[in-house]
């Protein structure tokens, strides 16, 4: 029978909607006096997370996912008790540390050594344990040399090194991590990462939120959901990882794109509209989805209200958070557009895709011969839908498949 | 609320980090350093001496009035310091409220300790003015620790409330400096308790800090030792005051990191 250490029941966080006003008196006594004649309206509240419960096992390591606001950081919130659940109940086995914001507890006017201290005694650490301890900590952040100087004239890279050399020798049972493996520069990142493996070898539980879903497979044993303050999923990191690419890619494509052309651009300042965009294989047929390596076309119809002088067309391709993964112009490949004629179709052949296994928005810009000014341009146009090698296998990762080879020679 | 005080015993060691934190930190960067625990009190006996001597004539039990004054004044500086900056310690460590669990009463006792340090800064000058002043102390002294443990469970009592306050309510940062004024006012530093008119009095000595404030002169000074009806009610109102104050401080803390 494996031991819990964690256990949410039932539980549930109302936060109050403050409208504007931090809190002042004559604002409570107002409020004070409105709700003597009636009960607060269910607008002045919001769930947080209702109704969430699951067990995380001793010495598992479990990724919380979700998008921003879906309850992520209350969960956190609630397993280090920074605040109290409004319903339901939590419990937590042994000593919890909470790498959340590193270096939150530093003082600016203290020495890195004073701060060592400070900032170990916060998270739960005897002075005994914080001096024993010590130089390791000081080794891994690397500051040797600065350690009897305040850390207001540390950089903040320092500064992050040294809050996270700090809760990463916590030695805690549950340990609590938060976005903060992507701090330090890349050799830092890989001893986080190292020391990451380390405590999951000692069998410590990890709950772990990161917008990196390829950290996430790769650190945990199994993945939780959490969508808009309840659990949408708990489980096998792969499965559940692609039930919530699944939810996004549903999101996107539900939307109408004609929704997400700016209204900002009136018909007047649009000279050259784009009509519609269509992804389609060689062949022309409109294809909701395409196999990694297979070529795509992007077709974008436009009309001309008013001719320009060389329109440059412009499609860039963003991952499903956003993140820009690259952009072509006709300039650069030095296509020609002639915008007397009252429309027209542009094509872009991706040949092949290089993308992983995933779902891609593509955004299409038409712009001025210097790239400079807009004509029209239409965000979110078509959702690229990509089948193949995905990074839930951890063979492969990041966003792109590069043609390649390995040889021994 | 033993559970309370069961794990304010384990985090003593963080009291103490927190409290050498606003040690170290506060006379940090300053030319004068430590003396400015010392610069408060003294220039505050220095222009009370001036006006309410010299000027108005206050009587002062027969005492000269630079040491009856400068007596009340170390320990009211020390009550006033810890109010101040005891209603302030959640929001001004609100980063630290916000992202990490402990007692938070923790930094309300570190801001007492930080403040008794001044206190003991304070009272080598008073030493060189008892011996200036020609004043023996007798073992009525010994009601100094006594007072002083009174004095510091009614600053907690006061800080767990006007803190919680602080936290919901910015309106008490801003009031409060006043209301220090007054409280300083409706205590007998500057003047002694025997001017007080007998019809105020009852009012007056629901003030803890009356026989408090009274009492380290009476101590001190005369040789004698607090009154004890006066001490008694004092005391009451102390362990009630604190008492609440704890207890709603531990209730209110639960949601700090939310409103915060």
């Amino acid at each position: 029978m494996p031991k819990i250490a964690i256990r949410f029941d039932d539980v549930s966080k109302r936060y109050r909607l403050h409208r504007g006003w931090h809190g002042s008196l004559r604002s409570a006594a107002t409020a004070w006096l409105r709700r003597l004649g009636s009960r607060p309206g269910p607008e002045d509240v919001f769930w947080a997370l209702k109704n969430v419960s699951f067990d995380i096992e001793k010495g598992d390591a479990v990724g919380l996912i979700g998008t921003n606001g879906a309850g992520k950081s209350t969960i956190l919130k609630i397993l280090s008790r920074v605040t109290t659940p409004s319903s339901g109940r939590f419990s937590t086995r042994g000593r919890v540390g909470a790498l959340i914001e590193v270096g939150a507890g530093f003082h600016p006017e203290l020495t890195g050594r004073d701060n060592v201290f400070l900032n170990g005694a916060i998270m739960g650490m005897s002075r005994s344990e914080v001096a024993e301890k010590f130089d390791r900590i000081v080794g891994f952040a690397e500051i040797e040399k600065f350690i009897d100087t305040p850390i207001k004239y540390y950089s903040s890279g320092m500064q992050v090194r040294l809050g996270f050399a700090v809760a990463a020798h916590i030695d805690p049972d549950v340990l609590l991590i938060d976005e903060v493996l992507a701090v330090g520069d890349a050799s830092f990142q890989a001893k986080c990462l190292n020391k990451l493996a380390e405590l999951k070898e000692q069998a410590r539980t990890i709950v772990l939120v990161s917008h990196n879903l390829a950290n996430i497979v790769e650190h945990s044993k199994k993945v939780l959901w959490v969508q808009a303050g309840t659990v949408a999923a708990y489980g096998d990191p792969d499965t559940v990882v692609d039930q919530y690419l699944k939810s996004i890619r549903e999101r996107l494509t539900s939307e109408n794109p004609a929704d997400v052309v700016s209204r900002a651009m009136t018909d007047a300042e649009r000279p050259i509209r784009i009509e519609q965009v269509t992804l389609c294989d060689r062949q022309g047929r409109v294809r909701p989805e395409f196999q990694h390596g297979e070529p795509v076309c992007i077709d974008i119809a436009y009309s001309v209200h008013e001719p320009v002088p060389d329109p440059v067309f412009e499609v860039t391709i963003q991952d499903a958070h956003g993140h820009a993964l690259g952009g072509l112009t006709t300039r650069f490949d030095g296509l020609k557009i002639d915008s007397t004629q009252s429309q027209g179709i542009v094509r872009l052949i991706l040949q092949p895709v290089l993308f992983l296994k995933g779902h891609y928005t593509v955004n299409v810009h038409i712009r001025d011969h210097q790239i400079q000014r807009y004509h029209d341009f239409r965000k979110r146009a078509a959702v690229l839908v990509v089948e193949g090698p995905s990074v839930a296998s951890r063979e492969v990762s990041g966003h792109v498949n590069y043609p390649h080879q390995w040889e021994l020679p | 609320m033993r559970e309370h005080l069961r794990e304010l015993w384990h985090h003593r060691e963080l009291t103490l980090s927190f409290a050498r934190r606003d040690i170290k930190a506060r006379y940090r960067q300053t030319a004068l350093g430590a003396v400015w625990a010392v610069v408060q009190p003294f220039s505050l006996m220095v222009v009370f001496t001036l006006v309410f001597s010299r000027f108005a004539k206050v009587s002062s039990d027969g005492i000269p009035y630079p040491i009856f004054s400068y007596t009340s004044l170390i320990f009211w500086t020390f009550f006033a310091t810890a109010v101040s900056q005891g209603t302030v310690a959640m929001v001004a460590n609100a980063t630290l409220v916000r992202k990490i669990y402990f007692p938070r009463e923790t930094l309300l006792i570190a801001v007492i300790l930080s403040a008794a340090l001044d206190l003991v800064i304070a009272t080598t000058i008073f030493g060189g003015m008892l011996v200036y002043y020609r004043t023996a102390l007798t073992l009525t002294a010994l009601w100094i620790p006594v007072l002083l443990a009174l004095q510091t469970v009614f600053a907690l009592g006061v800080i767990c409330l006007s803190s919680a306050l602080h936290v919901n309510y910015r309106d008490i940062g801003h009031g409060l400096p006043l209301l220090l004024q007054l409280w300083l006012f409706a205590t007998p530093v500057a003047y002694p308790l025997s001017l007080v008119p007998a019809a105020l009095l009852p009012f007056y000595l629901l003030n803890p800090m009356v026989p408090i404030i009274e009492g380290y002169r009476r101590a001190i000074l005369l040789g004698l030792p607090p009154d004890p009806a006066q001490l008694l009610l004092a005391t009451l109102i102390v362990l009630v005051v604190t008492s609440a104050g704890y207890v709603l401080f531990k209730r209110a803390e639960q949601t700090f990191a939310d409103v915060i």
